[in-house]
């Protein structure tokens, strides 16, 4: 039998990229997800991918992951080609999927005892891992607590930990913090921050939450399944930030007004105005003219947000409950046959 | 360790969840006591088979006698469809994805989940033995290790066959719908409530029952897994004694065949 270290190639074969995409593209009918999106990802990297919901960012995790097959192109993780050696692949491989994945009916140290036996650690490392982890997330007073009794956030850090059990290599997690609330979303991410400084991991992370990406080694800004920058958050800013002036017009006639004479201005949310501001002067003659006839203005200094905006014309925002949300609400309902 | 170790954690997976899950316990239990207790008590008196003075085909048991063994079978196939729920459960709430993101071959996966099903359902099955003082059936040890064999084929054939469902099936409601609507025609053409008795010729059978009748009984798999546990526990056959537990091994590789080919498309 392999075990998990004879598993994990050595060091040499990986050299300076641990994760290396060429190429990939993948469609849905006729929907492109993925339009040739080649990438390389460092070891001990904190990778993200930022980008609005149906970016493409899920189909590429979903093929990272070996449960999706690309039409073309090539992966390969750590060394292993994600569509010819797949179980190879996932043995350096941790996962936190975007919908939660703990059993509710088993125990937080049962759901994590079965990874472990899934991924064949032995025994007595198991425990220590297991030991570690809970410690790592702080729910060492949970190990016995059913599941389901949990709330959203503790089996999003349950997940974390049950990714990390097999000492996978690479760690991805889509969009780990999504429906969570601030503290929970903070909390995650400490915990990530503090796996970083422990040992060697790299992580991959999709987000839509833009002020979470800052501290991240590098972002990698997709939209409609291509790849429009990838760089560290302060060269990212500095190449493509702008200033944002954000207006709420007083009534309709300033609306139009302002967008007459500013074409390329974007509907924010609820009545906002956002026009990209390229130099000081662009803020000065918009206060000349339109100073006394908006209801609030603010003046957004460079930001990812912007940068965001001035690669994709986009905010990032939320979407409504497609239907595996719906599925999901129906199940916590109780549904028939569910439980 | 190693690959056994896996297949186990799937296995107990299987197997602690059914027990903490109530509702299917309590169906397992009073399912047998309506059926031996109430339907087999209640017809008892009605059962031996003469009409107008002449006795047609006698069945040397009583009735209770008669049903119990398709009790067992009702209750298996009860629980193993319904651990087939599991499999969507899965599905749907990603646990399906932390297991197919893991080093483990689709097959031993399917496998260790097939197998857990199946022991909760022969489990499930030999809860009705505890019924079988009342429904006059002597156990002998001989008897009841061979029949929890038997019990445990066809569990684990069922099981099979409820994944296969289940892999057609794309929401809770309506595998419910479906899964009663699969179970109680099975159950109720297999010759479990009444006899059909293989000694008549063709044309004698038809006087008795309706010829679309006789046809369901016959190409019902079921009919010959529930001759196969009457044989085992009452020692009363209706078609040649080898034909049961041949029937019971054919469907439980050919429906893990076919459920493992539908496990690896989806």
């Amino acid at each position: 039998m392999h075990g998990v270290d004879s598993m994990r190639p050595a060091a040499g074969d990986i050299s300076d990229t641990i994760v290396r995409v060429d190429g990939l593209s993948k469609r849905y009918g006729r929907t492109v997800a993925l339009d040739g999106v080649s990438l390389a990802i460092r070891p001990n990297e904190l990778f993200a991918l930022l980008g609005p919901n149906g970016a493409g960012k899920t189909t590429l995790i979903h093929i990272l992951c070996t449960i999706l097959a690309p039409d073309s192109g090539t992966v390969t993780l750590a060394g292993f080609d994600v569509v010819r050696q797949p179980r190879r692949a996932r043995q350096n491989l941790g996962v936190v999927f975007q919908e939660p994945s703990v059993d509710d009916r088993l125990t937080v140290f049962e759901n994590l005892n079965f990874h472990g036996l899934v991924y064949q650690v032995p025994a007595a490392r198991r425990r220590q891992r297991i030991d570690e982890l809970l410690a790592l997330v702080e729910l060492e007073n949970w190990r016995h607590a059913l599941v389901r009794s949990l709330s959203a956030g503790m089996k999003r850090r349950v997940e974390i930990a049950r990714a990390l059990i097999h000492d996978s290599a690479v760690l991805i997690l889509d969009e780990p913090t999504s429906g969570l609330d601030a503290q929970s979303r903070e909390r995650i991410w400490a915990y990530l921050m503090r796996l970083r400084q422990e040992r060697a991991l790299t992580i991959i992370v999709t987000t839509h939450y833009i002020e979470e990406v800052e501290g991240c080694d590098r972002i990698c800004i997709i939209d409609r399944g291509r790849i429009l920058a990838i760089d560290t958050p302060a060269s990212l800013k500095a190449a493509h930030g702008r200033e944002l002036i954000r207006v709420i017009p007083d009534d309709a006639a300033t609306t139009d007004a302002i967008r007459t004479i500013y074409p390329a201005a974007i509907s924010g949310s609820d009545d906002t105005i956002v026009i990209e501001a390229d130099g000081d002067a662009v803020a000065e003659a918009f206060l000349k003219k339109f100073g006394g006839r908006v209801r609030r203005l603010s003046i957004d200094s460079p930001s990812l947000e912007s940068v965001f905006l001035s690669l994709t014309g986009r905010e990032l925002r939320d979407q409504p409950a497609g239907k595996r949300e719906r599925t999901y609400a129906f199940g916590r309902r109780g549904g028939e046959h569910t439980k | 360790m190693g690959q056994l170790g896996a297949l186990y954690a799937i296995w107990l997976r299987e197997v602690k969840r059914a027990l903490r899950d109530r509702g299917q316990l309590v169906g397992g239990l009073s399912r047998p006591i309506l059926w031996v207790i109430l339907l087999g008590i209640g017809l008892n008196p009605y059962f031996r088979g003469e009409v107008y003075g002449e006795a047609r085909f006698v069945v040397p048991y009583t009735y209770l006698q008669f049903i119990f063994p398709a009790v067992i079978v009702l209750n298996i196939l009860y629980t193993s469809v319904q651990s087939a729920v599991s499999v969507i459960w899965d599905r749907e709430f990603g646990f399906l994805r932390e297991i197919l993101v893991s080093p483990m071959p689709r097959s031993l996966i399917l496998f260790g989940k097939v197998l857990g099903g199946a022991t909760v359902a022969m489990v499930h099955g030999s809860l009705v033995l505890a019924l079988a003082r009342f429904a006059d059936v002597s156990l002998v040890w001989g008897d009841v290790l061979y029949g929890l064999w038997l019990m445990f084929l066809l569990s684990f054939a069922m099981t099979c066959f409820g994944v296969i469902i289940a892999n057609h099936i794309r929401s809770f409601e309506g595998f419910g719908v479906f899964s009663n609507a699969v179970i109680l025609p099975l159950y109720f053409t297999s010759s479990s409530v009444f006899p059909l008795d293989p000694a008549l010729t063709r044309a004698q059978a038809l006087v008795v029952y309706p010829e679309w009748l006789v046809f369901l009984v016959q190409i019902n798999p079921l009919t010959y897994a529930v001759d196969a546990l009457r044989g085992t526990f009452i020692h009363f056959h209706q078609f040649p004694p080898m034909l049961g537990p041949i029937v019971i091994a054919t469907m439980a590789v050919g429906f893990f065949i076919v459920a493992l080919f539908n496990f690896r498309r989806s």
